[in-house]
């Protein structure tokens, strides 16, 4: 009997084992999607070039399971409040799109679902997902909330420093600058003659302000928004000293920098206008066509300057999440497409077509840094990242409302880097406040 | 004379469906507003939502970002409208004089066109034409040896561009109004007064203007109501910027409402402008009949 029951329990075992083995090496993405074919998924596309490279790979997708992907464009502007309506209204989006500012907002909202809920789902989930391919700072900051994670990161990017090296060239320089203070006291006064610029720093009052300018000068130079407490850190020495760099930089960028948004930025540096420009990384494939860009032979990238805390690039870029809201066929349909999109399978198509993947595995293929020359100075920017670039707390579409507005007008000299970052401080407290975050109803958590 | 009586069921069928729209667009909205203006009521944290009386109403009185936006409001609204009524009235004045019937006829039709232009677009065509580097404006006044000016990057000069787009887009709807008003004025009083006096002010001021009294009035309200709620145009020029140099109060309000999520401050701040229109029109219509009368 005992025998019997043993050889039971190991016949048993061993069945799983097989049946676990043959599902395992049998998945296959068209027969996932059997039982969803005919489900129309709905998400928020921006007008970026990763987006355009996604939509370009999407008939391979809908061919091969019968799911259907409906496509909502939207400028990144409107992109949050499109999706928060209809997320609050309980409406038919079944994919949110997370720039990483946002997922605090998402997730303590319960608008989206953990990755785990379909990881652990072999039906659902691709043996060949190989979660830790991807870039952990990017995975973490774009995708992760409080030890869970919700998105996969889809349209990514580390600030670079693109260059026309020509223009260097004719100045006497040999490379780009390592350090800020270089691109100021020795760049900027030999670059900025005739109607050319050294540089330009993107700076529209929208989240650009906030995270190409603002941010970036906060970093390298050691300051940040928050202290360790959640209190304001813009008083700080080095916050102040970032700022007051970005007053003296501006003697060397276009006028009316204070107006410039990234097709601006990138269009100054594609024009030969400016020399040099930190920008994504996804504006690369616009910076390296010919269509656009009548720099492309002299195009040259370079990680972001360093400052006296570091390198501390700017870090932005979105993942793609299941929405709560949608229904059990429609969830399992938007992961399936979630995971394809990002997988390590497409990671070279993507790339090739204009996306920036943020798999590990795809840049160490043979050729690729050769043929995509930005690719050493992303992955060298994707080591030295900060996470809290900008707080990814669900007040910050609330905060970043006012460094728009006071980042603009230190700017503009209507302020000075005291004062303005005195009331950008206090603005800042009394929204963090009200959160609940010094009375300790909320953990502070950025 | 004995009134008709008109049965219950054919005034609810004529009164009923724009009773029922009104309701439905205008009062129901404007309640919930109210509703919201008294709740802190953020989209992104519905959880929380909770009864704070006036508290929204008070932060709004005592924000000074508010009542700077107010200021640049009413600053637009101080120089385009006088502006936009001196203009309308000179053309209204010029296409009422006689002869030339068909050049009138052109110009006529021809004003109608930026009436006839898209908010959003004339803002985008401002954002091309008066770019810096590659602006038509720019460029017309390289020919005539004058630098580039920096139209939407300077503070200053960005104001002064949407109060121009302004002026551009509305100075005609003021000269249709007056020149409709010039012609209720009968021929023979007109005729009569330029046999009196060859001063056209003269005729302007004692027979013609209290014609174009109503057709003002008209103007004021709906010039006021609509600079007070201008947005488009600004948004997709300036944004409001550079800095805050042309934030609105319309921007202003749909920044905290649908950038911020903070749908009760947002509330209380439309509240709020929405009380301060209707003082000036009841203002506009008090001050201007009683000068009639």
């Amino acid at each position: 009997m005992k025998l019997s029951a043993s050889l039971h329990s190991v016949a048993a075992a061993a069945a799983i084992w097989c049946l676990g083995t043959t599902t395992a090496s049998a998945w296959t993405l068209e027969e996932a999607a059997k039982p969803y074919a005919g489900t129309t998924v709905d998400v928020v596309f921006l007008l970026r070039p990763g987006y355009e490279a996604a939509e370009a790979m999407l008939p391979e997708f809908e061919n091969a399971t019968g799911i259907k992907v409906n496509i909502i464009k939207h400028p990144y502007e409107n992109a949050l409040g499109e999706q928060v309506r209809d997320f609050v209204a309980g409406g038919d989006l079944d994919i949110a799109l997370i720039d990483l500012v946002w997922i605090g907002n998402f997730a303590e909202n319960d608008w989206i679902e953990p990755i785990s809920k379909f990881t652990s789902n072999p039906d659902l989930a691709d043996p060949e997902l190989d979660i830790d391919d991807f870039f952990p700072l990017v995975l973490n900051a774009f995708g992760g909330w409080n030890d869970e994670v919700y998105g996969l990161p889809f349209d990514n990017y580390s600030g670079l420093l693109f260059y026309n090296e020509c223009m260097l060239k004719d100045a006497g320089f040999d490379g780009p600058p390592e350090t800020w203070s270089d691109l100021k006291d020795k760049y900027g006064p030999a670059l900025t003659k005739d109607g050319k610029y050294a540089y330009a720093l993107q700076s529209k009052r929208n989240e650009t302000q906030s995270a190409d300018s603002f941010a970036r000068v906060l970093w390298p130079f050691g300051g940040s928004f928050l202290d360790e407490n959640f209190k304001s850190n813009l008083m700080s020495a080095e916050s102040q000293a970032g700022l007051k760099f970005r007053q003296d930089l501006m003697q060397y960028m276009p006028e009316g920098i204070v107006s410039y948004d990234h097709a601006e930025a990138v269009n100054a540096l594609a024009q030969g206008d400016i020399a040099l420009l930190t920008e994504w990384s996804a504006f690369y494939s616009t910076l390296k066509s010919p269509d656009t860009s009548q720099i492309v032979d002299c195009l040259k990238i370079a990680p972001e300057p360093t400052g006296p805390a570091g390198r501390k690039p700017a870090l932005g870029g979105f993942s793609m999440a299941v929405a709560k809201q949608a229904d059990d066929k429609e969830q399992a349909a938007a992961w399936l497409f979630i995971q394809w999109v990002t997988s390590k399978a497409n990671a070279m198509e993507y790339l090739e077509r204009g996306g920036v993947p943020a798999r590990q595995s795809v840049y160490q293929e043979p050729g690729v840094a050769e043929k995509y020359d930005f690719v050493p100075a992303l992955v060298e920017s994707w080591q030295d990242g900060v996470p809290e670039f900008r707080p990814r707390f669900a007040e910050w579409p609330e905060i970043t409302e006012i460094v728009q507005e006071w980042g603009t007008k230190i700017m503009l000299g209507e302020v000075s880097t005291e004062e303005g970052a005195q009331e950008l401080g206090s603005r800042m407290e009394a929204v963090l406040e009200k959160a609940g975050y010094y009375d300790g109803k909320k953990p502070l958590a950025q | 004379m004995s009134a008709v009586s008109v049965k219950r069921s054919t005034l609810i069928g004529f009164l009923g469906p724009s009773i029922f729209a009104l309701l439905a667009i205008g009062i129901v909205p404007l309640l919930y507003a109210v509703w919201t203006s008294l709740h802190y009521f953020n989209l992104t944290k519905l959880k929380n939502v909770e009864f704070i009386g006036i508290e929204n109403y008070a932060t709004v009185l005592t924000d000074s970002v508010f009542w700077q936006a107010m200021g640049r409001t009413f600053t637009l609204l101080g120089i385009a409208l006088p502006i936009q009524i001196a203009l309308g009235l000179g053309i209204a004045l010029l296409l009422h004089q006689p002869g030339l019937s068909f050049l009138k006829t052109l110009t006529r039709l021809s004003l109608v066109l930026p009436m006839a232009t898209t908010y959003a677009v004339v803002g985008l065509l401002g954002q091309v034409m008066f770019n810096i580097k590659y602006g038509v404006i720019n460029q017309l006044l390289g020919f005539v040896g004058i630098e580039p000016v920096n139209w939407i990057g300077d503070p200053t000069n960005a104001f002064a561009l949407i109060i121009f787009w302004d002026i551009w887009q509305w100075t005609p709807f003021v000269a249709l109004v007056l020149l409709a008003g010039l012609t209720t004025v009968p021929a023979e009083i007109e005729e009569a007064a330029k046999l009196e006096t060859k001063r056209w002010y003269t005729v302007l001021r004692y027979v013609q203007l209290p014609f174009l009294i109503p057709g003002l009035t008209a103007v004021l309200i709906l010039r006021t109501a609509d600079t007070l709620k201008l947005f488009d145009m600004v948004f997709t020029l300036t944004r409001g910027g550079p800095g805050a140099s042309t934030e609105l109060i319309s921007l202003m309000i749909q920044r905290v409402g649908f950038r911020a999520f903070d749908q009760g401050l947002a509330s209380a701040q439309a509240i709020i402008l929405l009380i301060i229109t209707i003082i000036l029109s009841q203002l506009y219509i008090r001050l201007l009949y009683k000068e009639v009368g």
